[in-house]
C-alpha cells in the first residue's frame, strides 16, 4: 500500500504486477474439518495450489465439495465449529493462519476481498449502498479520506462497473439483482485488494446479466492486474474467464492446470465425467456420460481415492491408497492412479 | 409524510368513532345502572331512584342516549360523572391520565433501553453463562403471574424490608401544610421530564444535522447532555417543591420497578431472538469480510436491524396498559386511569368508564401511529412517499 490512495485510482497506475514475480497466494496442504456431534467432517483435505499475480483460478466441483470452505479459509471467516488442522495460506509472503484476529481483520478487504454468493442479501437493508462502500474505505485506506474524496472514489467505481454514480445514495432495495451484484464488485474493488474471491458471482443472475457482469469482471481484472479466484459449479462460466482451473471432489483438489489444457484433455476421471456430462449447444450431438451415484458422506470419506466408488476406472489400488498429486505434463497436475486410462474428450468443449 | 399523516389521522378519527360505538353498546349491555347501588338502602325510595335515572337521562331509549353521547364527544364534552357528581369526566380523567402515563412511560422507557441492550449483548455472547443466567431470569419474569409478582414485590420490599411505601400516590401526613396541591407538584415534575426529554431529542437532532464528523459530534452531545442534567438537578435542588416531589417519586419506585422488570424480560427475550436472526443474515457476513470490527458489526449492523421487530412490540406493550394498568394500579393503589376505570365500572359510573376506555383507545391508536412513523424512520424499505 505504497501508492497514494486518496488519489483516485492512483495505485493501479503506479504498480506494475509484472515487476513483482512469485505467486500472490500460495495454499499449502490445507486441511480443514468441521466438528459435528457425529465426528469430524473432512471438508478440505490436503489442498495445495498457487495463484500468480494477475492470474485467475477457477475452482469447480459439485455442491459440498469444499469450494466455499476454501474461500472461507482464505478469508479466515469460518464458522466456529471449523478447524484448520494443518497447512499454510501464504498471501504475498505472510501466512494468514499465523496472524492475530486483529491483524487478519485489517487484511480483509484491504488485501483479500470477496464477491459473495448471495449478493441479493449481502447489503445491509437500512444503509445506503454508497455508505456501505464508504465504510470499507474508511476502515482500510491508510489515511481516512474525507467524505467528498471517498464519494468521488465510489462514483468512479460505480462508473467502472456500469452503474449510475447517483445510485450510491440509494438503498439496496432500490437496486435490481444485477445492480446489487455490480455494486458488490465495486465494493470489492474499493480498497484495491491483491486478490478477489468471487464465490458464485453470477449464480443468482439471469443469463444476459450474468454475461455482462462476467465481461466487466474480466475487463477489470485485466485493467488492474489483480488476481481472482472464481468459485462456481457452472463450468461454462469458469471456462470463459479463468486462466487456471482446479477441479475439486469431496474436499480434495483432483486436477489442476491451465483451463484450456484441462478442458481439452481432462485427465482425472471425475473431471472427465464432469466435462463430458456438460452438453454443448453449438457443438455436435454427443452421448453424454452420466456421473453415477452421490457425492460421498464426508463424515466417513471413502478410503484411498475419494472418487473410487463412483469411478468407472477404479482398481483395487484406488480403494487402498490415496493417489498423490502428480505433474503429468508441465503445469498440469492430477491425483489419479489410472489417469492414462481416461479417454480423450469426444469433441472440444471449451 | 404530511400527506401520509393527514390520511392516517382521518382514518384514526373514523376508527375512533367506530370504537366508541362498540364501546357504548357493550358497556350498556351490562345489566342495571347507577341506581342499582341503592337497591339495598331502605332510606332511598324507588321514586327517588326513578328521579335519579330521569335526571341522568337513563330512562331514554338506548339509541337516543347513544346519539346524545356521540354529539357530546364531538364537541369535546365527555359528560359528568354519576358517582362524583358534579365533577366532569374530563376533569377526573385529566387528573388520572398523566399519572398512568408517568408510571407506564418511565417503566416502558427504562425497560426498552435496558432490555434492548441486554438482549443485544446476550445474543452476541451466545452460549455464555451470562446468557443462560439472563435467559432463566427473563423467562421466569416473563411467565410469572403478574398480579402475584406485584404482590410479592409489595410484600417483600414494602412490608418485610420496609424500604418503600405500600402503594398510594403520596404520604398525606407530609402534605398537610403544603403550599402546593399534589397536581401542581406532579405537573411540574412531568413538565421538567418532558423538557429534559425534548432537550435530549433536540441535541441529538441538532448535532446530527450540524456536526458532520463523528468525534466532535459525540463530544458535543456529551457536553450538552451534561448541561441538561445539571440544569435539571439545579432546578430541583433549588425549588421549594422538591420535598413534595421527592415524596411522589418515592411512591413511584416500587410500581415502576415491578412494571419495568416484567417489561424488561419481554424486551430482552424479543431482542435476543431478533438479534440472533439478524446475526445469521448475509450482510453480517459481508461486514465481517469487509474487516469491520466486531463491536461495530454488533451495534451498527446487527442491532440496528434487530431493532425493527422490537419497535413493533412497542404497540403491543400499549395494549398491556389496559390490563396491566388495572392490575398494577389497584395493587399499588395508584390513582391512575386503570384504577379510575375499575372504580367506575364497579359503581356503574358509565360516563367515567366510557371516558377511561375511550382514552385508552386513543392511546392505542396513537401508539400505532408512533410505531408506524418510527418504523418508517428506521427502515428505508417502507419509508413512505409524499
Amino acid at each position: 500500500m505504497t501508492a497514494d490512495r486518496s488519489m483516485v485510482a492512483g495505485k493501479q497506475e503506479g504498480e506494475k504486477p509484472e515487476l513483482d514475480p512469485g505467486p500472490i497466494l500460495e495454499v499449502d496442504h490445507l486441511i480443514m474439518n468441521y466438528r459435528t456431534k457425529d465426528g469430524y467432517v473432512s471438508a478440505v483435505q490436503d489442498v495445495s495450489f498457487t495463484i500468480g499475480r494477475g492470474e485467475s483460478l477457477g475452482l469447480v466441483g459439485e455442491s459440498g465439495c469444499g469450494k466455499t470452505s476454501i474461500a472461507m479459509s482464505l478469508m479466515r471467516l469460518l464458522p466456529d465449529n471449523a478447524e484448520i488442522q494443518a497447512g499454510k495460506i501464504v498471501l504475498d509472503g505472510d501466512n494468514l493462519l499465523e496472524l492475530s484476529d486483529e491483524e487478519m481483520r485489517r487484511r480483509r478487504w484491504n488485501d483479500i476481498a470477496m464477491i459473495f454468493q448471495g449478493a441479493m442479501n449481502s447489503w445491509n437493508p437500512v444503509y445506503r449502498v454508497g455508505d456501505q462502500i464508504r465504510e470499507a474505505i474508511d476502515l482500510h485506506w491508510e489515511e481516512k479520506p474525507t467524505v467528498a474524496v471517498a464519494n468521488a472514489r465510489i462514483a468512479e467505481l460505480f462508473e467502472l462497473v456500469g452503474l449510475d454514480p447517483a445510485m450510491m445514495d440509494r438503498y439496496p432495495h432500490e437496486f435490481s439483482g444485477g445492480m446489487k451484484q455490480r455494486a458488490v464488485i465495486a465494493m470489492a474493488l474499493s480498497c484495491d485488494p491483491k486478490i478477489i474471491i468471487a464465490d458464485e458471482p453470477t449464480t443468482a443472475l439471469d443469463v444476459i446479466v450474468q454475461e455482462q457482469v462476467l465481461e466487466e469482471l474480466r475487463s477489470i481484472q485485466h485493467e488492474f492486474g489483480m488476481s481472482i479466484i472464481y468459485i462456481s459449479h457452472d463450468i461454462a462460466v469458469i471456462a470463459e474467464i479463468t486462466d487456471h482451473l482446479g477441479v475439486m471432489y469431496a474436499g480434495k483438489l483432483v486436477e489442476h492446470g491451465l483451463t484450456e489444457d484441462v478442458f481439452a484433455r481432462p485427465r482425472h476421471p471425475y473431471a472427465w465425467l464432469l466435462l463430458s456430462s456438460t452438453p454443448s449447444v453449438t457443438g455436435p450431438r454427443l452421448n453424454l456420460n452420466p456421473l453415477e451415484g452421490e457425492p460421498p458422506d464426508l463424515l466417513h470419506p471413502p478410503t484411498g481415492c475419494r472418487f473410487h466408488p463412483r469411478c468407472p476406472f477404479a482398481t483395487d489400488q484406488c480403494a487402498a491408497e490415496e493417489p498423490p498429486m502428480e505433474e503429468i505434463e508441465p503445469g498440469h497436475l492430477v491425483a489419479c492412479w489410472n489417469y492414462e486410462q481416461v479417454p480423450e474428450m469426444k469433441a472440444e468443449s471449451a | 409524510m404530511v400527506r401520509y399523516l393527514t390520511i392516517r389521522l382521518l382514518q384514526m378519527f373514523v376508527l375512533f368513532l367506530v370504537f366508541l360505538t362498540i364501546l357504548f353498546f357493550l358497556i350498556n349491555a351490562q345489566p342495571g345502572d347507577i341506581s342499582a347501588q341503592f337497591v339495598g338502602n331502605p332510606d332511598i325510595p324507588p321514586e327517588a331512584k326513578q328521579i335519579l335515572r330521569e335526571r341522568l337521562g337513563l330512562d331514554q331509549p338506548l339509541f337516543a342516549q347513544y346519539l346524545f353521547y356521540i354529539r357530546n364527544v364531538l364537541t369535546l364534552n365527555l359528560g359528568v360523572s354519576f358517582d362524583h357528581y358534579p365533577r366532569t369526566v374530563a376533569d377526573i380523567l385529566l387528573t388520572a391520565l398523566p399519572r398512568t402515563l408517568y408510571l407506564f412511560g418511565i417503566a416502558t422507557l427504562l425497560s426498552y433501553i435496558v432490555g434492548f441492550q441486554t438482549g443485544k449483548m446476550v445474543a452476541w455472547r451466545r452460549g455464555s453463562a451470562a446468557e443462560t443466567g439472563t435467559m432463566v431470569t427473563s423467562i421466569i419474569l416473563y411467565t410469572v403471574f403478574y398480579p402475584w409478582f406485584a404482590i410479592l414485590m409489595l410484600w417483600f420490599f414494602g412490608s418485610q424490608l420496609n424500604w418503600f411505601p405500600l402503594g398510594k400516590f403520596l404520604t398525606p401526613a407530609q402534605w398537610f401544610d403544603a403550599p402546593y396541591t399534589a397536581n401542581q407538584v406532579f405537573n411540574t415534575m412531568l413538565l421538567s421530564m418532558f423538557l429534559a426529554g425534548a432537550g435530549v431529542a433536540l441535541v441529538v437532532w441538532g448535532t446530527g444535522k450540524f456536526v458532520a464528523e463523528p468525534v466532535p459530534r459525540t463530544r458535543a452531545r456529551r457536553i450538552l447532555f451534561a448541561l441538561i442534567a445539571i440544569s435539571m438537578l439545579a432546578f430541583w435542588l433549588i425549588s421549594p417543591m422538591s420535598r413534595y416531589a421527592a415524596d411522589i417519586a418515592y411512591h413511584t419506585v416500587l410500581p415502576v420497578t415491578t412494571l419495568t422488570l416484567v417489561f424488561y424480560a419481554a424486551i430482552t427475550l424479543l431482542t435476543r431472538s431478533s438479534m440472533l436472526e439478524t446475526l445469521r443474515e448475509d450482510y453480517i457476513f459481508t461486514a465481517r469480510a469487509k474487516g469491520v470490527p466486531e463491536k461495530v458489526i454488533r451495534d451498527r449492523h446487527a442491532a440496528r436491524n434487530a431493532m425493527l421487530p422490537v419497535t413493533t412490540s412497542f404497540v403491543l406493550a400499549i395494549a398491556f396498559i389496559i390490563g396491566g394498568g388495572i392490575v398494577t394500579e389497584s395493587i399499588f393503589s395508584w390513582p391512575g386511569l386503570g384504577l379510575t376505570l375499575l372504580n367506575a365500572v364497579n359503581v356503574e359510573d358509565l360516563p367515567v368508564a366510557m371516558g377511561a376506555l375511550a382514552f385508552i383507545g386513543l392511546l392505542a391508536l396513537f401508539a400505532h401511529l408512533v410505531a408506524d412513523v418510527l418504523y418508517a424512520f428506521l427502515d428505508p424499505r417502507i419509508r413512505v412517499q409524499g
